[in-house]
């Protein structure tokens, strides 16, 4: 087996749930933002699934960083500030899918202004986490 | 919202509950078998003295992968070893290959003869 397999998973798989929550508060914050707009109710519904995708994305990403590192929760350096963002993310990211999944009305309805607040924080954190997720790959 | 916050527990909890496994794993020892070349072979002298100085070049060299205690970290543990004095001292010298390196540039013959002095007294 490659001994770099799980590096590279690690490195495949986390692009999902950055691109997707990134998506996501793009499109429901467009849809909130532009009220009257026509296709708001698509936004939202893109939104929703990418959420949604987002989340599941995020459960091969830990794994794999999990199995690279052999169980190393926090580690020393950069390597402990990519995991202290990464975990507040995914514990967000897992909590605002399920409160999505799980709120009433269809897959297009305007989120309340909270959930996007939430998913702009959870982008914010994402997208943090990737930045020290790259300062190990190519960082001095 | 409180569904929400379980959902987000248990993503948490189960990412802990991996990593402790995770880890319990990488402590265990080598999935390389050893021959039992000590049927053959004289054993490493073990002196107390021996031990002490192979404990100090453990710790220089060894213990941050193994572990200050040589129970393990990114290496496995080292108490009781399968495996000739020889074996262990071909392991430190040529390393394995994509987890150890070799320390043949490190570490002279006296070095090998101390640490294998040492790590055979971890029981």
């Amino acid at each position: 087996m490659d001994k770099d397999l799980w590096a590279k998973m690690h490195g495949a798989t986390v692009h999902f749930p950055i691109a997707l929550v990134l998506f996501s508060f793009t499109l429901d914050g467009a849809g909130y933002a532009f009220s009257k707009l026509a296709m708001r109710r698509g936004l939202h519904s893109a939104g929703y699934w990418s959420m949604l995708l987002g989340a599941a994305g995020t459960v091969p990403a830990v794994v794999s960083g999990l199995v690279m590192t052999k169980g190393v929760l926090l580690g020393h350096d950069t390597l402990r500030v990519h995991h202290l963002f990464a975990w507040p993310t995914f514990a967000l990211i897992v909590g605002i899918a399920i409160w999505r999944a799980l709120g009433r009305g269809s897959t297009n309805e305007r989120p309340s202004l909270g959930y996007v607040v939430a998913v702009g924080i959870a982008a914010v954190l994402v997208s943090a986490t990737g930045y020290w997720g790259g300062e190990m790959v190519v960082g001095r | 919202m409180a569904v929400s916050a379980i959902a987000s527990a248990a993503a948490l909890g189960s990412a802990y509950g991996l990593s402790v496994d995770l880890r319990h794993r990488a402590s265990q020892p080598s999935h390389q078998q050893a021959t039992p070349e000590d049927w053959f072979e004289r054993s490493t002298p073990r002196s107390p003295a021996l031990v002490a100085q192979g404990r100090k070049a453990f710790l220089n060299s060894c213990a941050h992968c193994h572990g200050v205690d040589a129970s393990g970290d990114e290496g496995p543990d080292l108490h009781e070893l399968e495996g000739s004095d020889r074996y262990i001292s071909r392991t430190i010298l040529h390393g394995v290959k994509g987890e150890m390196p070799s320390f043949a540039k490190k570490l002279g013959s006296d070095d090998i003869v101390k640490l294998t002095a040492y790590l055979r007294s971890l029981k």
